[in-house]
C-alpha cells in the first residue's frame, strides 16, 4: 500500500463530503426525534403536570 | 472568509434546532400553562407548624368552584393527609413543608414532583381531569424508614366527592321507659349546598333523612326513639352519611337498675377496690388473686 506521490488540487466548493453531511443530517433527525419524544411523549404524557396559577387551557 | 455550502446547510440546521426547542417549551408554558414550583408562600418554621392556620391541620379546603388547596405535611415518615382525597375536573393547588428533615413530595408517573423543606412551602397546581388513585412517594432520603414513607392520593369522580363530617351524640344508657333521643351533626365542608340522606339504626329500627347542608355549614338531624319498644338491654346504633358511618351502644336499663348504678360509681373505696379486681395498685402490694 504506498502513497503514491500524485497530489490533485481542488477548488473550495469541489470538496463534497457527501459521508460526512449524511452523518449530521442522520444526528440532526435523531435529535428532533429525541426531542419530540421527550417533551411530547414523556413530559406532556406523564400528566398531571404543575401548572401555572393563571392556566391559559 | 468563504464558507463550504454544507457548513452553511448545517449551522442552519443547528439554528433550526434551536429555535425548534425554545418554541417548544415557550408554546408548553404559554399555551398550556405548565409552570416550576414556586416557593411564593410564606414559609413557616417546623416548630410552628402546629400553630400555623395552614398547617395545623393539614387539609383538602375548597377555595372555589373546582378550586381546591392541599395543605400537606411530610414527616418522618407519613405524609398528612392521608389519604388525600381531591375531585376530578379541578384545579388543585397543593402547599407542602416538611416537620422535620427533607422529604420528597413525589406522583409516581406524573409531573408532580417536589421536595418538602423543613421552613420552606412549596407551592405547586395541577389540574386532575380524571378520576384516578395515585400514590406518593417521599424520594429523598429521610431516615432508616425512608422507604416506607408513602401515602395516596385520589381522584374521585365528581359526583362522589363530600367534604362530610359526621357526629353523634347518643346517650350510653337510657332508663327503661325512656325517650332516647340521638343526635347526628353533619357537617359540609364543600362551598356548595349538599343533599344527602342519613341512615340512622338502632337496635331493629331503621329511619332515614333527608338532608340538605348549606356550604361550610353544619345541620343537626335528631331521632328519638321509645326505649320500651327496644326493651331492656344492649342495643347497636349506627349513623351513616355518605361515607361517613358513626356507631356505638346503648343500653336499656330498668329503673332499678339505674338507681343502684348511681351509688356504685361513687362508692367507697372498699367498694371500688372490690369491684375492680384488676386494680394496679393492689397488684404492686402484692395482693394475690385467685
Amino acid at each position: 500500500m504506498s502513497r503514491s506521490g500524485v497530489a490533485r488540487t481542488i477548488d473550495h466548493d469541489e470538496f463534497d463530503p457527501i459521508g460526512t453531511l449524511a452523518l449530521v443530517v442522520l444526528y440532526f433527525v435523531v435529535l428532533t426525534v429525541m426531542w419530540l419524544f421527550t417533551y411530547f411523549v414523556e413530559f406532556l404524557g406523564h400528566g398531571p403536570t404543575v401548572v401555572g396559577l393563571l392556566p391559559l387551557g | 472568509m468563504r464558507i463550504h455550502t454544507y457548513e452553511k446547510l448545517w449551522l442552519a440546521g443547528s439554528f433550526v434546532l434551536i429555535v425548534g426547542f425554545i418554541v417548544t417549551v415557550t408554546y408548553g408554558s404559554v399555551g398550556l400553562g405548565i409552570d416550576m414550583i414556586g416557593e411564593e408562600a410564606d414559609g413557616v418554621s417546623p416548630d410552628e407548624i402546629s400553630s400555623d392556620e395552614r398547617f395545623s391541620e393539614p387539609r383538602v379546603e375548597q377555595v372555589g368552584e373546582n378550586e381546591y388547596e392541599v395543605y400537606v405535611v411530610a414527616m418522618t415518615f407519613i405524609f398528612q393527609p392521608d389519604p388525600i382525597e381531591v375531585p376530578a375536573n379541578s384545579e388543585v393547588t397543593f402547599y407542602v413543608t416538611s416537620r422535620d428533615v427533607i422529604h420528597g413530595f413525589e406522583v409516581p408517573g406524573t409531573n408532580i414532583n417536589s421536595m418538602a423543606i423543613p421552613g420552606q412551602v412549596a407551592e405547586l397546581t395541577v389540574e386532575f381531569d380524571e378520576p384516578g388513585t395515585y400514590g406518593v412517594i417521599c424520594n429523598e432520603y429521610c431516615g432508616p424508614q425512608h422507604h416506607t414513607m408513602e401515602g395516596s392520593l385520589v381522584v374521585t369522580p365528581e359526583w362522589e366527592f363530600s367534604q362530610t363530617e359526621l357526629e353523634v351524640d347518643a346517650p350510653e344508657s337510657v332508663a327503661q321507659g325512656d325517650e332516647i333521643d340521638l343526635t347526628a351533626t353533619v357537617s359540609n365542608g364543600l362551598l356548595e349546598t349538599h343533599e344527602s340522606t342519613v341512615n340512622v339504626t338502632i337496635g331493629s329500627q331503621t329511619t332515614e333523612q333527608s338532608i340538605t347542608v348549606d356550604g361550610e355549614s353544619s345541620e343537626n338531624v335528631s331521632v328519638t326513639v321509645d326505649s320500651d319498644e327496644l326493651g331492656p338491654g344492649e342495643h347497636d346504633w349506627t349513623v351513616s352519611v355518605d361515607d361517613q358511618e358513626e356507631s356505638g351502644t346503648i343500653t336499656v336499663g330498668n329503673e332499678t337498675d339505674t338507681t343502684e348504678s348511681v351509688p356504685a360509681s361513687v362508692g367507697t373505696e372498699t367498694v371500688s377496690v372490690t369491684m375492680n379486681p384488676a386494680d394496679p395498685t393492689r397488684a404492686s402490694r402484692g395482693v394475690g388473686y385467685p
